[in-house]
């Protein structure tokens, strides 16, 4: 089983590594917690503020527990252009799960983008998007 | 000169995965030549030649970035590839990793020797998962030649190069907020001067430089600077990958010279606009770019908007986001400014409060309850942001928004 203390094995305590160390964190645990924190910044030797400082600043690191589905849609201009609004009005009305709207991956061409749970669709309309969400309901 | 291709050249027809591949193109036969023929002052002074400026959006001249910090009597230095590449709309980056990294790498590697570097990272942006993987690959291949590492070639340079991955931020594009980042702290700008070239990482000269500039190295080695600037725009020469988005036919990224016509891009490069679709208005340069109409098609892409009478316009990233009649001007005004709220870093007041309202202000005229108080707020808070920021994150927030009011005529 992964432990907070094996993650931290894996990274020489050194300042440009604590970034990476939060990032595996919160990706293993779902969030980065407050004791996890507690003993990341003793391996770092640095205070805990700065532990959370750091960590509450980056979209890619998690400070608090998640929702069980988490529905992430981009809504950057070339999404929205393909509709991504109308995605999110659909999951708000139909499914009555509030979806966070989150900034451009870099996947344009293959818009609109939606991402549950950490795993990316592509190319998402209404009917696929009833689809998508049945496999998590 | 059309056709001249630079950075897509072999996309397509090589295997990003084998590095043999790149070698029979010709590849790392620009290390070579610099490591066997030229001193590292000739391949500075070659860049300054070539007349190649930053292709991040700023447009600076990357031989005098490089020069700066090559002349810095500092013992450690350090070059920074930017791949975080996250203004939307802006893929080009993201896509000469996935069809040509070793392209890249030796780009890389001649930049950072040149400048004196012993180390250089790469900042990939923390989504680019897969891309990270080719990389991880390239990186491994080109070792085992001998291109990095110690004794590089057999000769006395020695170089080490790392990934680094960043965690989800638009402002760790900036480069001083990039650096904070890779030394562990909130990913905010710092106040210039001093300037990375002065003082980035750990405190040493530091020469940032995005993906896209640091691929034409190889090409400005073997052809020569004065080449390159035979090619495109005289104020800033050479090719620009465009990524073409919206209703346009064929949506992709395109290299084309610099100094080419919106309108070019998109009749001749995407094809037109789609069938049954009519041209409203097109964003160039991602979310912090301006709304050119139709009339407007014929400005010439630059990175200086010079002197010259014709009209020129600073095409930043390179994206061109086609926008037509059918599109709910409400989304997208609510994209934008909700983008710069999220991406805001909070460091100064401005921006964190002027990109919220404007934000809240979008909202209430998507639901019709927009009042003349807040008609006439827009304008102090886009004055502002245009004025007061500490970084050019706050001033882009206004571009957009003030281009919709003055130009589409959004309260009418
Ligand atoms: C808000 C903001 C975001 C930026 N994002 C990027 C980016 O994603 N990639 C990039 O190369 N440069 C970005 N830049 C520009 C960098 O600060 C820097 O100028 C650039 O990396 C220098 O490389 P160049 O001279 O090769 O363009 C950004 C600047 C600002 C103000
Ligand atoms: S302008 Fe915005 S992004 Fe830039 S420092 Fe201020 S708050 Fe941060």
């Amino acid at each position: 089983m992964q432990t907070i203390q094996k993650i931290l094995l894996e990274f020489e305590p050194k300042v440009e590594n604590l970034l990476p160390a939060l990032k595996k964190t919160s990706a293993t645990f779902g969030y980065v917690s407050e004791e996890d924190a507690q003993k990341i910044a003793g391996y770092f030797s640095i205070p805990q503020s700065k532990v959370f400082e750091t960590a509450s600043f980056y979209d890619l690191v998690k400070t608090k527990k998640q929702p069980q589905i988490l529905i992430q849609v981009c809504s950057s201009a070339n999404c929205a252009v393909n509709n991504s609004f109308e995605i999110i009005r659909e999951i708000e009305n139909s499914f009555k799960i509030k979806a966070e709207e989150i900034s451009c991956l870099g996947k344009c061409g293959e818009g609109p983008i939606m991402i549950v749970n950490g795993k990316i669709y592509e190319k998402v309309n209404l009917s696929k998007l009833r689809d998508i969400l049945e496999e998590y309901l | 000169m059309k056709d001249i291709k630079i950075i897509t050249e072999h996309w397509g027809k090589i295997d990003p995965l084998k590095i043999e591949d790149y070698l029979g193109v010709g590849g790392y036969e620009a290390l070579g030549k610099f490591i066997s023929k030229m001193k590292p002052e000739e391949v500075v002074e070659e860049i300054k030649k070539s007349g190649l400026c930053g292709r991040g959006g700023a447009g600076f001249s990357t031989g005098n970035k490089l020069e700066s910090v090559a002349n810095n009597p500092k013992a450690e230095k350090y070059f920074i590839c930017n791949l975080e590449e996250s203004e939307p709309g802006t893929y080009k980056d993201r896509l000469i990793v996935d069809n040509n990294p070793h392209l890249l790498l030796e780009g890389i590697i001649i930049s950072a020797l040149s400048i004196g570097a012993k180390r250089a990272y790469i900042y990939i942006n923390g989504n680019f998962e897969k891309q990270k993987e080719i990389l991880e690959r390239a990186i491994e291949q080109a070792k085992e030649k001998k291109y990095w590492g110690e004794n590089i070639l057999g000769s006395e340079y020695n170089l080490e190069i790392e990934i680094f991955s960043g965690a989800g931020a638009y402002i760790c594009g900036e480069e001083t907020a990039l650096i904070n980042s890779i030394k562990g702290n909130r990913g905010e700008p710092k106040y210039r001067p001093p300037y990375p070239t002065q003082a980035g990482l750990f405190g040493c000269p530091t020469a940032v430089n995005n993906a896209e500039t640091i691929s034409n190295i190889p090409w400005i080695i073997l052809q020569g600077g004065k080449e390159y600037a035979k090619i495109g725009a005289k104020n800033s020469p050479g090719t620009k990958l465009f990524i073409l988005s919206g209703a346009v036919k064929n949506p992709g990224v395109y290299e084309a010279p610099t100094g080419i016509t919106v309108k070019e891009l998109i009749e001749e490069y995407a094809g037109g606009i789609q069938k049954g679709k009519e041209f409203w208005f097109a964003q160039i340069g991602g979310a912090c770019g301006k709304l050119f109409l139709e009339k407007e098609l014929d400005a010439k892409l630059n990175f200086s908007v010079g002197t010259g009478r014709d009209l020129s316009v600073q095409m930043g990233s390179g994206s061109i986001l086609v926008v037509d009649k059918s599109v709910n001007i409400h989304d997208l005004l609510i994209s934008w400014t909700d983008f710069f709220r999220r991406e805001s870093c909070g460091k100064c007041v401005p921006c964190r409060e002027g990109t919220f309202r404007l934000w809240e202000i979008a909202k209430r005229f998507r639901d019709n309850k927009i009042s003349d108080r807040d008609k006439e707020a827009v304008k102090d808070i886009l004055w502002t942001l245009n004025n007061t920021t500490f970084c050019p994150l706050g001033k882009f927030s206004a571009t957009a928004f003030q281009d919709a009011v003055e130009k589409l005529k959004i309260w009418k």
